[in-house]
């Protein structure tokens, strides 16, 4: 069963074409690779899936509900697409002014605010009384915040930095960044998680403990672009190559890295991935 | 002596004046400021360009002719007079400050990474959220030695406001100057310089109140 389905995805920048008509399928909890060379459309795809870019043209099928290019959403709808994708960006983006925790709760934070403000307007709708309401709010407000903190723990345990919870980011190395960008990501519970190469701002010697996390996601459905081949033979059930902005060829990390049929695949897999595991 | 303590205690209602002036400004211009900015960065070219052509104006012009304009202004162009002396102030200061502020909050903005807006977007924060929340105080910790200088301009522009006749602390000093009483005149650089001392003080403070956070 089809879980989320991307069609015909375009978007053009001033007058160039980046995405030419993407389209792709993903059964919940598999793991999709999006692989290809510089300027191929990898980061304009994720951005769009994610809300940061409008496409001109295209359709998103997740879980039943239909979002299409073109239709007018309210702001509040956008919301609500946003929250179903969570992505992780190359270059972190922490919040510099939270500490680890901080960055993981403070989406959820907010997040319990406003339902608790809502819950308050509620209950005096049903007729309780201002002081009343207020209590309940303050109340199911600081339960929901609790949890909160619980939660942002577990999933810093969950990313191995727990106890690295109060640390600013730039106490933090590049990989142990990375890493609670993962958590922070995780932590609205995304449908779908999305990385652009989380590990090409990274050392080497960095780039495998974010690796390592990733790995441990496994169940969650995700899409990964990457620029480690080997990687994403590893851990995806299905690979993406793109070339100028189309899918160029898809299939099993066994049928996209052991026996490409396209000859653009083939070039780009000679200079990124042979050469890597000097297999050729 | 006696004399002494009545030009001291006159000076410090002066000194209240000038405190005064000082305080509404800085509460009226810091947020007038954001809204300037914000308009100048809006998308909208109705709501920027005025903004940004308030921002030229006052920028471009010397504070004193700001504050006469203001005052005698209405009387000139509509008959309107009785305009108060210490509202005027207020409204020149605050009018010129808001500028010079809002050019501060706009480098400050122009240098937070565009990723930080788009984290909190992915997050599904509003735009709001986003403001006060990621933007705001990332803000803070990039404008806070350019704003000190602002601030401490302020402390000696209050002296302006003598030229409509409003007696903050140089005009009741000059006052004495009448009477062949020079040293008040002097006098009063002992308040403004305990005024900066406590706003360097304050100021300190919050840098190391914000060292925490590394932009
Ligand atoms: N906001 C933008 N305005 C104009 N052009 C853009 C914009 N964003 C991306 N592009 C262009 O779109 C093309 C695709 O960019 P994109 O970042 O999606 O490629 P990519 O596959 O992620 O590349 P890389 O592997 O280098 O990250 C590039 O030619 C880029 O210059
Ligand atoms: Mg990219």
């Amino acid at each position: 069963m089809e879980y989320l389905t991307v069609e015909n995805f375009k978007k053009s920048f001033g007058g160039t074409q980046v995405l030419k008509g993407i389209g792709f399928e993903l059964p919940k909890g598999s793991i999709l690779a999006v692989i290809g060379a510089s300027g191929s459309g990898k980061t304009t795809l994720l951005r769009c899936l994610n809300f940061l870019e409008t496409p001109d043209e295209g359709k998103i099928c997740l879980g039943g509900e239909v979002f299409e290019a073109g239709k007018r959403y309210s702001e509040r709808e956008i919301r609500a697409w946003r929250k179903k994708f969570g992505l992780v960006f190359q270059s972190f983006n922490l919040f510099p002014h939270l500490t680890a925790r901080g960055n993981v709760s403070l989406a959820p934070d907010l997040l319990a605010r406003e339902r608790a403000r809502e819950k308050k307007k509620q209950l005096i709708k049903e007729g309780m009384g201002r002081r009343k309401a207020s209590a309940a709010a303050r109340a199911f407000r600081r339960e929901l915040l609790q949890n909160n903190a619980r939660r942002a723990d577990e999933l810093l345990e969950k990313v191995g930095l727990l106890d690295r919870a109060s640390a600013y980011p730039h106490e933090l190395s590049g990989g142990q960044q990375q890493r609670v960008a993962i958590a922070r990501a995780l932590a609205l519970e995304p449908e779908i998680l999305c990385f652009d190469e989380p590990t090409s701002a990274l050392d080497p010697a960095l780039t495998e403990e974010v690796l390592k996390t990733i790995r441990t996601l496994k169940g969650h459905t995700m899409i990964v672009v990457t620029h480690e081949m080997a990687f994403a033979r590893e851990v995806a059930d299905e690979v993406i190559f793109m070339a100028e902005g189309r899918v160029e060829e898809r299939g099993t990390p066994e049928e996209i890295f052991s026996s490409p049929m396209s000859e653009k695949l083939k070039s780009f897999l000679k200079r990124e991935y042979y050469d890597e595991t000097a297999i050729s | 002596m006696s004399k002494f303590l009545s030009v001291s205690l006159s000076l410090l209602e002066g000194f209240a004046t000038t405190c005064l002036i000082f305080l509404l400004t800085l509460l009226l211009a810091i947020p007038l400021g954001m809204v300037i900015t914000l308009g100048s960065r809006s998308r909208i070219k109705a709501i920027a360009l005025p903004c940004r052509a308030l921002v030229w104006v006052v920028r471009g012009t010397p504070l004193m002719l700001q504050l006469i304009a203001i005052f005698y202004g209405p009387a000139l162009l509509f008959g309107i007079v009785g305009f108060d002396r210490f509202a005027a102030v207020l409204v020149a200061f605050t009018l010129n400050y808001a500028c010079y502020f809002s050019e501060i909050y706009r480098g400050g903005m122009d240098n937070i990474p565009r990723g930080q807006r788009e984290a909190g977007l992915v997050l599904g924060m509003t735009r709001i959220q986003i403001f006060f929340h990621v933007t705001l105080p990332q803000l803070i910790k990039r404008i806070l030695a350019p704003m000190s200088n602002e601030v401490m301009s302020l402390v000696k522009d209050t002296s302006l406001a003598r030229i409509i006749s409003v007696s903050e602390i140089i005009f009741v000093a000059q006052e004495y100057t009448r009477q062949g009483l020079i040293y008040p005149l002097f006098y009063t650089g002992a308040f403004y310089l305990l005024f900066i001392g406590i706003l360097t003080l304050l100021f300190r403070l919050a840098e190391k109140k914000t060292a925490y956070i590394k932009v």
